[in-house]
């Protein structure tokens, strides 16, 4: 008797594993699946523009003159583009934005959660809303087609994105230690230097990066208010592809080259993303 | 306590958030009762009321265009939110390989809308030269002409790939959080694994949801890029969404009224749309909370 059930048991747990391992098997073909276009992509960057058409999922000839060929002068003044613009809209979001954080969350104020949610409200606005009067006023400061100018929208659109997850990492800080630096007198700008920043340095940095990847894949301001001085990446892709017609293998190097920052960027922060972004509406 | 601080502190957020989301958008309302077409400055600006909104409501299109913008945001949504709860269920296991999983699931969410429009219709989709062409080939059947008769539905499928990462990401969160002792418990009981998905993991995850519904709506309503590099709203006006009519409006017509209309109906639908998932989603969280 004793013997069957456990003869039962054991068939029973033979079935689980059998099973747990069936569905990690599907869980590798559907991530195969998913990420293939990417694979793809990248894998066409490494052939010569012959071999690259028609499809075919193996390299016959690898090469790296894809690379070499479109790293020419005008992908580098793009590449400097896109850097310069996205490097300094973050830092000028995390200048003003760590500061009206810091408010909303260690300050004395009335109402900290009005100021908060008046910017994330923000950003329910879709960008085609402030479209054409951006256009008319940049066109009107000599703005259109600059980098200036692309750099003063950013700030003005992304600036919440930093406030909304940089408040959820304050919000971690106990405020007894800020009371004990109260009392030692220390100013609210050392407290800010010395206590705050430091504490909450990673989630700042993991903010810094999550808003470098919107800002640098950001597609709609950058296509409609720049034409050829101030493209950034995403929109010279955009137009290399009608330029060049069939180069798919250098098309496929461009992709690869833009998405890499961003991808790396994204992956290293993704943690962060979850925690600035379900905070409040998710208790905890 | 809190600390003593200047208004001065917040300023400067409130000061260039203000100008670029609130100023500009109120010039755009004010916009929108102006006629004004800057190709034809001999034409000359002035006040005209309502008559864009007029000439934009009874032009046949706008109907279409206030359609495909719903359809855009409403099938991707569920779409993404069915997929992204099943890749979230897979990925919520031990198993070998699960980070470098994961990490092929979130890289699309990452990737700008030109590079993602670009490789889906040259080497995925194209008809004669993509993968998808050569499969047909193989079968002997006619390639299928995606961003031409089917360029409705490929633009879905590009919004899906696009975004279900980001509903993975945040119901993986959420299924993470979730007390293990709770399902233990239930197991025990003899719960089946689709009672313990419904009775227990999907009402924990009610705020998570919410989060992930209520921000997939806001961005995917936002839609330009992927419409931009594939299809430019055609054939037609078939994938055509009022961000890409504002677009067109401004910068073929040159019609500023009728640009900033568009505008600001699509800003008046999105509220109406987020107030109605808003309240639709909380409903749903009393129901379950009872």
């Amino acid at each position: 008797m004793d013997q069957k059930i456990g003869d039962v048991s054991m068939i029973r747990t033979t079935n689980k594993k059998i099973g747990d391992s069936m569905i990690t098997f599907l869980t590798y073909i559907l991530c195969i699946v998913w990420v293939f276009p990417i694979y793809y992509m990248v894998l066409t960057s490494f052939k010569t523009e012959e071999s690259a058409i028609p499809p075919s999922l193996f390299i016959h000839k690898f090469t790296l003159d894809n690379y070499t060929i479109i790293f020419d002068k005008t992908i580098f003044y793009h590449i400097t583009n896109s850097v310069s613009v996205t490097v300094i809209s973050v830092l000028l979001c995390l200048a003003i934005g760590l500061l009206a954080a810091y408010r909303i969350v260690f300050g004395k104020m009335k109402n900290p959660t009005n100021l908060y949610f008046w910017f994330i409200s923000t950003q329910l606005l879709p960008p085609c809303a402030v479209l054409v009067p951006a256009f008319l006023i940049m066109n009107w400061m000599n703005l259109l087609d600059t980098r200036t100018g692309l750099i003063l929208l950013y700030v003005g659109i992304h600036t919440p994105l930093i406030i909304w997850m940089v408040t959820s990492f304050f919000k971690d800080i106990p405020i007894e230690i800020l009371e004990a630096a109260d009392i030692d007198g220390c100013s609210k700008w050392s407290a800010f230097f010395k206590i705050i920043f430091p504490l909450s340095k990673s989630g700042i940095v993991s903010s810094a990066l999550l808003t470098f990847v919107f800002i640098w894949n950001e597609f709609f301001f950058a296509v409609n208010l720049t034409a050829v001085k101030a493209n950034t990446l995403p929109v010279y892709m955009a137009s290399f592809m009608t330029q060049e017609g069939l180069f798919w293998a250098k098309l496929s190097a461009i992709s690869t080259i833009t998405i890499l920052i961003p991808a790396i960027f994204g992956i290293i922060s993704q943690k962060a993303l979850v925690k600035g972004l379900t905070m409040g509406a998710v208790k905890g | 306590m809190k600390l003593k601080m200047n208004s001065l502190l917040s300023l400067p957020a409130v000061i260039i958030v203000g100008i670029v989301t609130q100023i500009l958008f109120l010039a755009t309302i004010f916009l929108s009762f102006i006629k004004w077409i800057v190709i034809r400055p001999d034409l000359g600006k002035f006040f005209v009321g309502l008559k864009n909104y007029k000439w934009v409501f009874t032009n046949q299109e706008t109907y279409k265009i206030i359609g495909n913008t719903i359809l855009m945001t409403a099938l991707p949504l569920i779409l993404c939110l069915i997929l992204g709860f099943c890749f979230a269920l897979l990925l919520d296991r031990k198993f070998p390989l699960q980070n470098i999983c994961r990490t092929f699931i979130l890289i699309p969410f990452f990737m700008t809308d030109a590079v993602i429009g670009i490789i889906w219709k040259t080497l995925l989709l194209h008809p004669s030269f993509g993968i998808a062409g050569y499969i047909s080939q193989m079968f002997n059947s006619v390639p299928i002409d995606f961003f031409g008769k089917h360029a409705f539905i490929s633009i879905i499928i590009l919004i899906v790939w696009q975004w279900t990462p980001f509903f993975v990401l945040i119901i993986l969160a959420g299924l993470q959080g979730i007390d293990l002792e709770i399902i233990e418990s239930a197991m025990i009981d003899g719960a089946s694994s689709i009672r313990i998905l419904f009775q227990i993991k999907i009402p924990a995850l009610r705020y998570h949801i919410q989060v992930v519904v209520m921000l997939g709506t806001i961005f995917i309503l936002k839609v330009f890029g992927l419409i931009y590099v594939t299809t430019r709203g055609g054939p037609g006006v078939a994938t055509t969404n009022l961000p890409y009519q504002v677009f067109k409006i401004s910068y073929y017509k040159w019609d500023i009224g009728q640009a900033t209309s568009y505008a600001t109906i699509m800003v008046a639908m999105s509220l109406i749309v987020i107030m109605f998932m808003f309240n639709f989603i909380q409903k749903w969280i009393k129901r379950l909370e009872m």
